[in-house]
């Protein structure tokens, strides 16, 4: 449980962190296009709940990473060395060995993803007049991607 | 491919995986998979399951060729 709810907490961040930016930029994209011409006026609309779902996922974050290191500190059969992110389990050796196999294929999925996700800017290539959304979204996609594969991975292994 | 004696040996000790875990250190989720054969454990672990049950390793622990 503890996993799921740490994956859930990070993609959220990614998110909402992505559509932050997004919003930034449709707005500075706007005052831009009217600096140069091409529209004479713009009205917009800050969306608020992204930075709040930002700002109290952050919180979330830091204080499950915090209860986390001292819970991994208190269990006597855990491998502090191994510890890195609330996310990994090194509850045991076993659990430190299946996080280790689920960041390796995690690692390996991010590059392959990456790869495509850089190739497929040749799909859009007026991303940045029409399309700003895509690199944020598509940035953003590479952790989730990477997450969502460790999740899967780890679970797979741990049930095995 | 490593084989081992633990399940035969845990029920000769009358221990529960839970108890076996505890005392070498591990959670009762590893020492259900070195049961079924699917993890193969550390040196260390090999060793601590060695020391509990009062026997040499290779007692316990044994290779097996991949057919």
């Amino acid at each position: 449980m503890k996993i799921y709810i740490m994956i859930f907490l990070r993609i959220m961040l990614f998110i909402s962190l992505a559509i932050m930016v997004f919003d930034y930029l449709r707005v500075e994209q706007l005052f831009i296009q009217m600096e140069r011409g091409y529209i004479d006026e713009f009205s917009v609309g800050i969306i608020k709940w992204p930075g709040y779902v930002f700002i109290s996922v952050v919180g979330l974050l830091i204080a499950a990473e915090i209860i986390r290191f001292f819970q991994v500190r208190k269990n006597k059969n855990s491998i502090l060395s191994a510890y890195l992110t609330a996310e990994y389990d090194v509850s045991d050796e076993r659990a430190v060995a299946n996080t280790h196999k689920a960041v390796s294929l995690a690692f390996v999925v991010i590059l392959t993803y990456s790869f495509f996700m850089i190739g497929s800017y040749l799909f859009i290539p007026n991303y940045f007049i029409d399309h700003i959304w895509y690199p944020m979204f598509t940035t953003a996609s590479i952790p989730i991607v990477g997450l969502l594969t460790y999740l899967i991975t780890y679970k797979a292994l741990a049930n095995n | 491919m490593l084989t081992n004696r633990v399940r035969e040996l845990r029920a000769r000790f009358d221990l529960t995986q839970g108890e076996l875990a505890d005392r070498v250190g591990v959670t009762r989720q590893t020492i259900v998979s070195l049961e079924k054969g699917s993890y193969t454990p550390s040196l260390l672990l090999a060793m601590n399951i060695a020391e509990e049950f009062e026997m040499p390793i290779e007692e316990i622990f044994s290779k097996e060729e991949k057919k």
